[in-house]
């Protein structure tokens, strides 16, 4: 149960292109990992990397230490972002399928089956084809898919895209539940507001580098010190004038957006704020993950 | 022909076995430096038994299947039926018979279900312009000779041909008798009685010439299933590659194995398919007492299907390739039209040999190709134009081709199948690096 996912200096290069530009980052276990990225930035060359789907010029990935090979990959889990099902297949028999190439037992790719039709709400379309499902049903097959025999690594390349908010929540759920069981989970997303709710950690890459990672909050808070203090009957923000190492960014609606130097204590502001009138709003404020992402594209 | 077929078989078998050692070692080999406990023919399996739970699901499949099996039946019972309306041997007498001579021609017709319409003839001259005119088909000289418009070919199964055979046998053992007294000698003339000769007025038909109609029968099978199962495999492959699911599939499941599961799947589906329908009109035959599967016809029938398998085992490696260039319905039109030419070639001239009874140079040496021998030799087969050597040179020529085929598919396959959005040329695919 449970690993290390490492991907160490992934290079490669279309023709003029450079896909993956010495990529390096670790998915750790337990942990719900979002893969961010603009388009074209290496996000699903880096993820069909894992399962030998892309060929390389460099680099190596591993898991727990040594490189993978096809009976790791087998306790791998893959959703890729061009969803990929038999159209006239049955989904019990597609799932049951699936389960036994990575190597379950009948019996247990019978059950496996049967509780992740059950978890994901579609047990009732057990018999039916593929193609006969809406796409937010075929979305689920696609995630039972990958999760069928109970991976210990899940790869999933833009799971939350067309699903309505029940299915998000759905995902979103499962996903954790997932990461708490000790599974590593990757998985890319533009819905950059739901990564930040449902992940612990990001890497996010640009042109195939990594241009930033690590832990959501500490990313949040990284980087200069903010704060939105709001002093009554001052809508001007007067109070902030004079005070060293402190700039004024901006006033809305009578909050005053702060800039702190690194010298300068909090308490020194807060008790200029005081001084000045009623302080009725005082937090240091989080950068949304959408702004982390945008400064770290550049 | 039979030691042949049975020979080129087990040189089949043999192959397929060291083949299949050969890519057990490697895969062992694989394993050892890659994959440790991986299982991949495991996995191959399992790729194989859902296509063909799937192709055997499929509602094309029974309706193929029924098509074939009515045409198949009625091929068989039709002529068994009409056979017994048919009109009779009518024989002309030149001079008188004996009754043990009589007795002969009885037994001759009762033998062969001929029904017997005697009609004398004033001279043997008269006889013979009879027999030009077909108002007779045959003409007894006494108990001497029999002389019939065209004299038919030993392999030649049909009821007239038999009857002449029979009737020219059993007058040759009365005569033989006739002459014969009770001494030892005579009896040994009686034992190594010989048939009359038969005399042709026509002059004899080429000396290759065997049954036409189940060797066409064979070509037309052989054709029509290879067809249909090398389209299934273009399709299926190109399906997987269009779904995506071969994404989904090769994260876990190598390209050779994915590819090898889905031929090996469509292939046991081909062949239990064929040798059903072979098996329904052997049973068939033998239940109503068909002359089609009589002579020469159980041999080639045979032929024909061991072709089937050898010609699908060539064929459904470059399909397989073809299919996984290209992820839309009508880039595989595109794609199948040159595929199919050498088949529709080797087909066609397989057909007009069969038809023609005689087996051309053109023939002979299309019947070594292996895109062109699946056609080809059964008919070789069934005009007893064909050496037993000679069979099995040509599986063996195929069993090489294939192999070859086999290595040069499995690159393109693998090099192709993952390229999505529009059609993947083959030069660039072999222009490409070794992938996983």
């Amino acid at each position: 149960m449970g690993g290390l996912l490492e991907v160490e200096g992934l290079t490669r290069r279309f023709g003029a292109v450079t896909a993956l530009d010495g990529l390096s980052f670790a998915v750790p276990a337990g942990e719900v990992v979002g893969f961010l990225g603009p388009n074209g930035a290496g996000k699903t060359t880096t993820m069909r990397a894992v399962f030998g789907l892309a060929e390389l010029d460099g680099g190596t990935v591993r898991w727990n230490g040594a490189p993978i090979g096809a009976r790791e990959r087998r306790r791998f889990g893959y959703m890729p972002e061009e969803r990929g099902l038999y159209p006239g297949m049955a989904v019990r028999d597609h799932l049951e399928y699936l389960a036994r190439l990575h190597g379950a037992s009948r019996e247990d790719a019978a059950r496996g089956t049967r509780a992740w039709l059950e978890r994901l709400g579609i047990a009732a379309r057990a018999e039916d084809r593929v193609d006969s499902l809406s796409h937010g049903n075929q979305q689920r097959v696609q995630l039972a898919a990958a999760l069928v025999h109970d991976p210990d690594l899940l790869v999933l390349d833009e799971p939350l895209a067309g699903l309505d908010p029940a299915g998000i929540e759905a995902v979103s759920a499962v996903l954790l539940d997932e990461a708490r069981r000790g599974r590593c989970v990757l998985f890319s997303s533009h819905q950059l507001d739901l990564v930040e709710d449902l992940c612990e950690r990001v890497v996010i890459i640009d042109h195939g580098r990594l241009v930033a990672s690590g832990r959501v909050d500490d990313l949040a808070t990284a980087g200069e010190r903010r704060l939105v203090v709001r002093v009554e009957g001052d809508r001007q923000a007067a109070w902030v004038r004079g005070l060293p190492g402190v700039t004024l960014s901006e006033v809305e609606a009578g909050a005053a957006r702060l800039v702190l130097d690194p010298a300068v204590d909090s308490d020194t502001v807060l008790r200029a704020a005081m001084a000045a009138g009623r302080v009725t709003e005082f937090a240091l404020e989080r950068r949304r993950l959408s702004e982390v992402f945008r400064e770290a594209l550049g | 022909m039979r030691p042949a077929v049975v020979v080129a078989a087990a040189v089949v078998v043999l192959a397929t076995a060291r083949l299949w050692r050969r890519h057990r070692a490697g895969s062992a080999r694989v394993r050892t430096r890659r994959l440790r406990s991986a299982r991949p023919s495991s996995q191959t399996r399992l790729v194989a038994a859902r296509e063909i739970r799937e192709r055997v699901r499929a509602r094309a499949f029974h309706v193929v299947t029924a098509i074939v099996l009515a045409a198949v039946a009625a091929a068989i019972v039709i002529p068994a039926l009409t056979r017994g309306t048919s009109r009779p041997e009518r024989v002309g007498v030149v001079g008188s018979l004996s009754g043990a001579q009589r007795r002969a021609m009885t037994l001759a017709a009762s033998s062969t279900g001929a029904r017997l319409e005697l009609a004398p003839e004033a001279s043997l001259e008269a006889a013979v312009a009879a027999l030009r005119r077909g108002r007779i088909d045959l003409a007894l000289r006494g108990g001497r000779e029999v002389l019939v418009d065209r004299a038919p070919a030993a392999t030649d199964a049909s009821t007239p041909a038999r009857f002449v055979h029979a009737l020219a046998a059993d007058l040759g053992l009365e005569e033989a008798v006739a002459a014969a007294h009770l001494t030892p000698d005579q009896a040994a003339r009686i034992a190594g009685a010989r048939p009359l000769p038969i005399r042709g007025l026509a002059g004899a038909p080429p000396p290759a010439t065997g049954s036409r109609g189940p060797s066409l029968v064979g070509v037309v099978i052989v054709f029509v299933m290879l067809s249909q199962y090398e389209t299934w495999t273009l399709i299926g492959v190109m399906e997987e590659k269009s779904s995506r699911v071969a994404k989904v599939l090769l994260a876990t499941v190598r390209p050779a194995q994915l590819l090898g599961g889905k031929v090996l799947g469509i292939g046991v589906v081909a062949l239990a398919q064929a040798s059903a329908i072979l098996a329904f009109a052997f049973v068939l035959a033998e239940a109503v007492g068909s002359d089609l599967l009589r002579g020469t016809a159980p041999t080639m029938l045979a032929a024909a299907l061991l072709w089937l398998v050898v010609g699908y085992a060539f064929y459904c490696w470059v399909y397989a390739a073809a299919g996984s260039l290209a992820e839309r319905q009508d880039q595989i039109q595109t794609l199948a039209l040159p595929l199919s030419l050498p088949m529709v070639f080797g087909y066609v001239m397989a057909l007009t040999g069969a038809a023609s009874g005689h087996a051309s140079v053109l023939l002979e040496v299309l019947a070594y190709l292996p895109p062109t021998a699946p056609f080809a030799m059964p008919v070789l087969v069934a005009l007893k134009a064909v050496s037993w050597w000679g069979f099995v040179g040509a599986v063996a020529c195929s069993v090489v081709a294939t192999v070859w085929v086999a290595r040069l598919a499995a690159t393109v396959y693998r090099r192709a199948v993952l390229r999505t959005g529009r059609r993947v040329r083959l030069g660039e695919v072999l222009g490409t690096r070794r992938g996983r």
